[in-house]
């Protein structure tokens, strides 16, 4: 090798790899800030179920303000560095925004910060004129879950520029880290779906249809993005990890409720039900994407993998439903299949007990549906998961 | 987002009836255990929404009061503990607290009172129903449409670098090509984001229109005047309102199925409080006396089983009264007044037979949404204070309406609330009721077995001639004030006019 082309390679790895360690710190930050969001998003879900009353000052809504605050702030500071005292390297690894220069997970990160403000007077405003909510889906929590779902964003395609610049080992561990990053991601659609994933709800097309929707497209997306083999396992076993973990770890917790009518005398916390076995389809998503990547044109690709999904999800979440739905030995605190809100109705949780015949009419042609949706979604996934290869700021 | 805010903007409060008409705040005098208290509750206008609870009590001794929210369905088995009501700096003997009303329909403040005597609790029943949407102050109006928008351009500013610049090795420049990508991708972001903000326009909309069907309106009844024999029967009917106006299982309210009131249009110079009979679920029929002939405005009180008190508006055209009208219960009261006194110091309005209803308060002005003692004396011609017998279990009733009829409000001594609402909360804590809550009735005479419940009069002593009535008026304005009490054998009513500011 000519020791001049020696010299230039030794000198571009160098530069590359300062430019990684000087801003790590700020992906680490924005994966802190992501999972205060996300555990502080149960934890305050958890408190309404259970205890229903509560401030601003609760310490489920401090975790949350503070991981958007974090995020926010720590990315601020990144971009009033990088444009005002940013090295050469530093500005010229970040992407202009109305006059500044910051990497684009950290505009995202501030999107979702100034999102998350912004719901705040109007979920004020939502409670005052509308009455206190109920119900995760309204304009002004769909706000907040933009805010949420931005600083979890930001923080994945942080790490994501990180990973796709980086070499050896690094690679190797930032790949795990985008991961884990994908797990919270996942973690956001579960959780905004919650009502529509009831375990009553999952012998019903409804439910397939939607979960198709979203799944198969961070799975595919994850699954080729991500720099590691199983990416999109690991994604889905953070997510199942997470979920399990608070969910039997903050009933262990005392709690009567604050609100009433109280039809359910509960004293714990109570919790969501046991999250989807989203591990499974991510398995075959990641083993069959490996091998037919780079055989299999992009579209037909996607139809395997969006008909994957569906068989392998119906697959496990089907029987799993079955005896969370209809075996006693289902609720415990393992499985959880009792945590019933404080204001459920007898009538509430006898109906819980057997799967709605209306949810499972004309099932097949929801099934097909959800089949079709299924593939585009997968498509646009594994399109935006090259998408993620490239961002390189 | 612009959109949003100004569909928004345009919301303005609506405040209509519940229990009463226009005046949704609750007074309460009475006894917990040994103390006396007077509790106002201002429910929300929505719900889920946050109940104030002010508490005075009458007596000393009084050392901490406890409030707590009770739902006719769950009883005080599924009610929420207590929360301790906080002494008000500079007012004596006055507490203040909040509670959430978290579900539609009938509710009881239960009011416990503690101190040296003991304890006991007052049970203050409070309707629960989403009457208005707040409006947009035009400052969050302001702040949320700047914040919308710096939203959606940083939005479009995201797209534009996630195609652009975030793809370029650092170091390198961006190439035209790439550029002009980004911009073609930027453009093409518009419409989609358009339609995002549009389909959450539209979303907002229909939550707004669910939330406008969810507020309270209560039934309003068809009136009809039919003749029967030599009288003429007037009849309220809920039929044509449907489902949605149908008023439940209605239980008797001072021993009487409905309290009805005809106000004529003529500037309130006629004025009834009759009794009808249930006919059937949405049936009710009462003789009408001689009353003038001309429309009329009728508010109807009726106390459903869950402990809900309702008023129906109405109006009708009544024709001139038969030769020999008369009235068929002897507790229906009626009275003409062309010209009325101003609520004043000694003011007096004539009872009949020489009698007179003097006001005992001072010249103090009445202002909105301050507690008013409304307290009157009965004397006879000589001046002597007269005896009052009870009037439907109590001292006296009184009825205040609006000069623009935008409020109706029936008073007892005991303040807004209605005695069987209290007793339909007792009976569910003693436990008769079925699984779903609902008092265990007969069912082929709905109003036979309540009939057996106890009047509740206030004081087992003998009344003297005072009578009065804690109320709060809602607004100001003007007002007209029927008392209505029972000096001999016979239902006299004074009327006043009240000036509010």
């Amino acid at each position: 090798m000519n020791p001049m082309t020696l010299a230039i390679d030794t000198q571009s790895t160098y530069t590359a790899s300062s430019t990684t360690r000087s801003s790590l710190w700020h992906a680490y930050t924005a994966v802190v800030a992501a999972v205060c969001v996300m555990v502080g998003v149960y934890w305050d879900i958890s408190w309404h179920m259970s205890i229903g009353r509560d401030t601003f000052w609760t310490p489920a809504h401090l975790l949350i303000q503070s991981g958007g605050l974090i995020a926010g702030v720590s990315s601020g500071y990144v971009a009033l560095r990088t444009t005002l005292r940013g090295s050469e390297a530093e500005r010229e690894s970040a992407v202009p925004f109305w006059g500044f220069r910051a990497p684009l997970g950290a505009w995202i990160c501030i999107w979702g910060c100034l999102a998350m403000l912004t719901s705040a007077p109007f979920d004020n405003w939502w409670h005052n004129a509308y009455g206190l909510d109920v119900k995760i889906v309204s304009p002004p929590h769909t706000l907040l879950a933009l805010g949420i779902f931005s600083i979890v964003l930001g923080a994945l395609l942080l790490t994501m520029a990180q990973q796709n610049r980086a070499r050896d080992a690094e690679r190797v561990r930032l790949a795990l880290l985008v991961s884990v990053v994908g797990g919270l991601f996942i973690m956001n659609f579960a959780i905004f779906l919650t009502e529509y994933s009831e375990r009553m709800m999952l012998h019903g097309g409804l439910f397939y249809e939607i979960a198709a929707v979203f799944f198969p497209f961070a799975l595919c997306a994850f699954s080729r993005a991500g720099q590691h083999r199983w990416s999109a396992t690991i994604a889905a076993g953070t997510f199942m990890t997470v979920m399990l973990v608070l969910m039997w770890f903050i009933q262990l917790f005392p709690a009567t409720p604050r609100l009433g009518p109280i039809y359910q005398h509960i004293g714990h916390m109570v919790t969501l039900s046991w999250p989807l076995w989203l591990i499974v389809p991510a398995v075959a998503i990641d083993w069959l994407r490996a091998r037919y990547d780079s055989r299999l044109p992009s579209l037909a690709l996607a139809a395997l993998l969006g008909a994957v999904f569906l068989i392998t999800f119906i697959a496990v979440e089907w029987p799993f439903a079955t005896f969370l739905v209809e075996n006693p030995a289902a609720r415990n605190w393992f499985f959880n299949a009792a945590n019933y809100v404080y204001w459920a109705g007898s009538a509430y949780v006898a109906r819980s007990h057997h799967f709605s015949s209306a949810a499972s009419r004309q099932l097949g042609m929801h099934l097909a549906i959800a089949a079709g949706v299924a593939m585009i979604s997968s498509a646009v996934g594994l399109a935006w998961g090259r998408w993620l290869t490239k961002v390189r700021r | 987002m612009k959109r949003i805010l100004s569909a928004a903007v345009a919301g303005v409060i609506m405040v209509i009836a519940s229990a009463h008409v226009g005046s949704p705040d609750v007074v309460y005098d009475g006894n917990a255990g040994p103390y006396a208290l007077r509790v106002i509750v201002r429910p929300p206008p929505v719900v889920p929404g946050l109940a104030e609870v002010i508490v005075r009590a009458l007596d000393s001794g009084v050392t901490r009061v406890v409030i707590r929210p009770v739902y006719w369905r769950a009883g005080v088995a599924g009610a929420p503990e207590g929360d301790e009501a906080k002494p008000v700096a500079g007012a004596l003997s006055t507490y203040r607290g909040q509670l959430w009303l978290m579900a539609r329909g009938a509710y009881s403040v239960y009011v416990t009172a503690e101190g040296p005597k003991g304890s006991g609790t007052a049970i203050v029943p409070v309707m629960s129903v989403a009457t208005g949407r707040l409006g947009f102050s035009p400052l969050l109006a302001s702040l949320l449409a700047v914040l919308g928008v710096v939203l959606i351009a940083g939005l479009l500013s995201l797209v534009h670098a996630a195609a652009g610049a975030s793809l370029v090795e650092p170091g390198d420049a961006i190439s035209p090509a790439r550029r002009q990508r980004a911009r073609r991708i930027t453009v093409a972001a518009v419409p989609v984001l358009a339609l995002m903000v549009f389909g959450g326009a539209r979303w907002w909309q229909s939550v707004d229109a669910d939330y406008q069907r969810t507020i309270f309106h209560p039934p309003t009844p068809t009136m009809s005047v039919h003749r029967v024999g030599d009288q003429q029967v007037l009849e309220l009917s809920t039929r044509a309102a449907g489902a949605r106006g149908a008023v439940g299982d209605v239980i008797p309210d001072h021993g009487k199925i409905m309290h009805l009131f005809l106000i004529s249009d003529d500037g309130m110079t006629t004025f009834a409080h009759l009794h009808p009979a249930q006919l059937d679920s949405e049936t009710f029929r009462v003789q009408l006396p001689s009353i003038a002939a001309g429309s009329y405005h009728v508010f109807a009180d009726v106390v459903t089983e869950t402990g809900s008190n309702l008023t129906l508006a109405s109006t009708v055209k009544l024709p001139p009264p038969m030769p020999r009208a008369e009235s068929a219960d002897s507790d229906d009261a009626w009275t003409r007044t062309p010209t009325v006194p101003r609520l004043a110091p000694a003011a007096a309005a004539p009872l009949g037979d020489g009698a007179m209803l003097v006001w005992a308060g001072d010249g103090a002005p009445i202002v909105a949404g301050q507690p008013v003692e409304l307290r009157f004396i009965v004397r006879d011609s000589a001046g002597r204070e007269v005896a009052l017998r009870p009037y439907l279990g109590m001292a006296g009733h009184a009825v205040i309406a609006r000069s623009d009829d935008s409020v109706f409000v029936h008073l007892h001594p005991m303040g807004t609330v209605s005695t069987t609402a209290q007793q339909v909360f007792e009976l569910r804590d003693r436990g008769d009721t079925t699984r779903s809550g609902r008092l265990r009735l007969g069912t082929a005479q709905p109003a036979a077995p309540m009939a057996t419940m106890p009047l509740r009069i206030r004081d087992a002593a003998p009344l003297g001639g005072a009578v009065s009535f804690p109320y709060e008026f809602p607004k100001p304005g003007r007002y007209r004030l029927w008392v209505q009490v029972k000096p001999g054998n016979h239902v006299r009513t004074g009327t006043f006019d009240v000036i509010v500011n």
